[in-house]
């Protein structure tokens, strides 16, 4: 009898997409604010980390303090640069930079001081390089030669070199020639860009 | 009687038919995710959640579920419970949800959650469909960890995160890269079907 009805398929299809769409949209909604929470504060310690600006405690709200405290935003680019004020003058920017990766896109945020001479710091906000290969350039080691270093010679618009290439100032990661390539040019082009840009005002 | 039933139920899913190793299903993401063993176990872990769940609900409702629009519905209840498994990784292992990325979406086109579905909760009462649900999800996990645990070892010299293996040790980078889980993988079935024929042979 049911097998053969017309309506009756249709009328199950429905009661149960119904039902487990309720039951997604609840779960969706009651996670939701801590969702945005998390990744809100991930972004907002890769900026502090990129400008260089120190935070003790990892909770939350005491980063939310931190950020909102210290770092401006200008939306007017997307995504946004950030940067921070000292006496009344720009003292470093937080400026985007992203290019093709060896999987996939990769996202970073770097710190340059106002005066273009030196980086603050380098982190990636999304990447999909191979985990302990190419992943391993969000790994401390790596980043942390980024911090004051100085790009205030560059050699034909290039500011980072890898060692021992003449005029190298960072060391690449073994095995990962093709992810550190890939972000050596994604560098080299958004900061080369931005400092043209800025410069030009 | 019934705990020897689900006993083998247990033994089937694990080692007689082994949705990796025998069956041959569910293998693309055992080749994905099994360069680190904490990725594996999270891994195993959320298709063993979703298979179980999702045969008992479709056991559940298998007499109200008209036979010809049965894989809609089949697909629409592991949807949802992989979409849920997603949502609580994303909200209370941030970090983990990054690391498996785009893998656990994909559990949906999982071979082995359609495959228990059509092959026993489709016809048998929720128990026991629970019952081999976990059954093969545990199956499944085994061999993922067992992979990852030489590829692991051998690409990072480490065990769960572990340091294991001193300086002395030289990780080889294949290990780390997906094709080395198709020797691994290959190797496994060798051994465990030459194996499994030298008994029956007997």
């Amino acid at each position: 009898m049911r097998e053969r009805s017309f309506i009756y398929p249709i009328i199950f299809m429905a009661l149960i997409t119904a039902l487990f769409t309720f039951l997604l949209a609840l779960l969706n909604h009651s996670t939701a604010q801590r969702i945005q929470l998390l990744e809100d504060t991930d972004l907002r310690k890769k900026i502090l980390y990129v400008l260089d600006i120190a935070y003790e405690s990892d909770e939350p709200e005491e980063i939310e303090r931190l950020f909102n405290q210290d770092v401006k935003v200008d939306n007017s680019f997307e995504p946004p640069i950030y940067y921070t004020m000292e006496g009344g003058e720009v003292a470093a920017y937080a400026l985007p930079a992203s290019g093709p990766g060896l999987w996939g896109n990769i996202d970073a945020y770097v710190g340059i001081s106002a005066d273009f001479t030196s980086l603050l710091g380098l982190e990636f906000i999304k990447h999909s390089e191979t985990p302990g290969l190419g992943g391993r350039i969000s790994e401390g080691e790596f980043l942390e030669q980024f911090r004051g270093l100085d790009i205030s010679s560059p050699v034909d618009g290039e500011y980072i070199i890898y060692r021992p290439a003449p005029g190298g100032n960072v060391d690449a990661i073994a095995g990962a020639t093709q992810t550190s390539k890939s972000v050596r040019d994604l560098l080299n082009k958004d900061i080369d860009r931005f400092i043209i840009e800025r410069r030009g005002k | 009687m019934a705990k020897d039933k689900y006993r083998k139920l247990l033994r089937l899913g694990i080692i007689e038919e082994n949705p990796v190793i025998v069956q041959i299903i569910g293998i693309c993401s055992a080749l994905a995710v099994t360069n680190l063993m904490a990725n594996s176990l999270i891994m195993g872990l959320g298709l063993t959640f979703v298979t179980a769940i999702s045969s008992l609900t479709i056991s559940l409702i298998r007499n109200y579920t008209p036979k010809h629009i049965r894989m809609m519905v089949q697909v629409l209840i592991i949807a949802a419970y992989v979409i849920i498994v997603d949502i609580f990784l994303k909200a209370y292992m941030p970090e983990m949800s990054k690391a498996l990325g785009p893998y656990v979406g994909l559990i949906i086109t999982n071979c082995i959650i359609m495959g228990r579905a059509e092959a026993y909760a489709q016809i048998n009462p929720p128990i026991p469909s629970l019952v081999d649900g976990i059954a093969a999800g545990l199956g499944y996990t085994l061999v993922l960890l067992a992979i990852a645990f030489v590829r692991e070892l051998m690409g990072f010299g480490t065990i769960l995160g572990f340091r294991v293996l001193g300086d002395w040790w030289t990780p080889w980078t294949i290990m780390v890269m997906p094709p080395s889980a198709f020797f691994l993988l290959a190797i496994l079935i060798w051994i465990f079907n030459n194996k499994r024929n030298g008994e029956v042979s007997k």
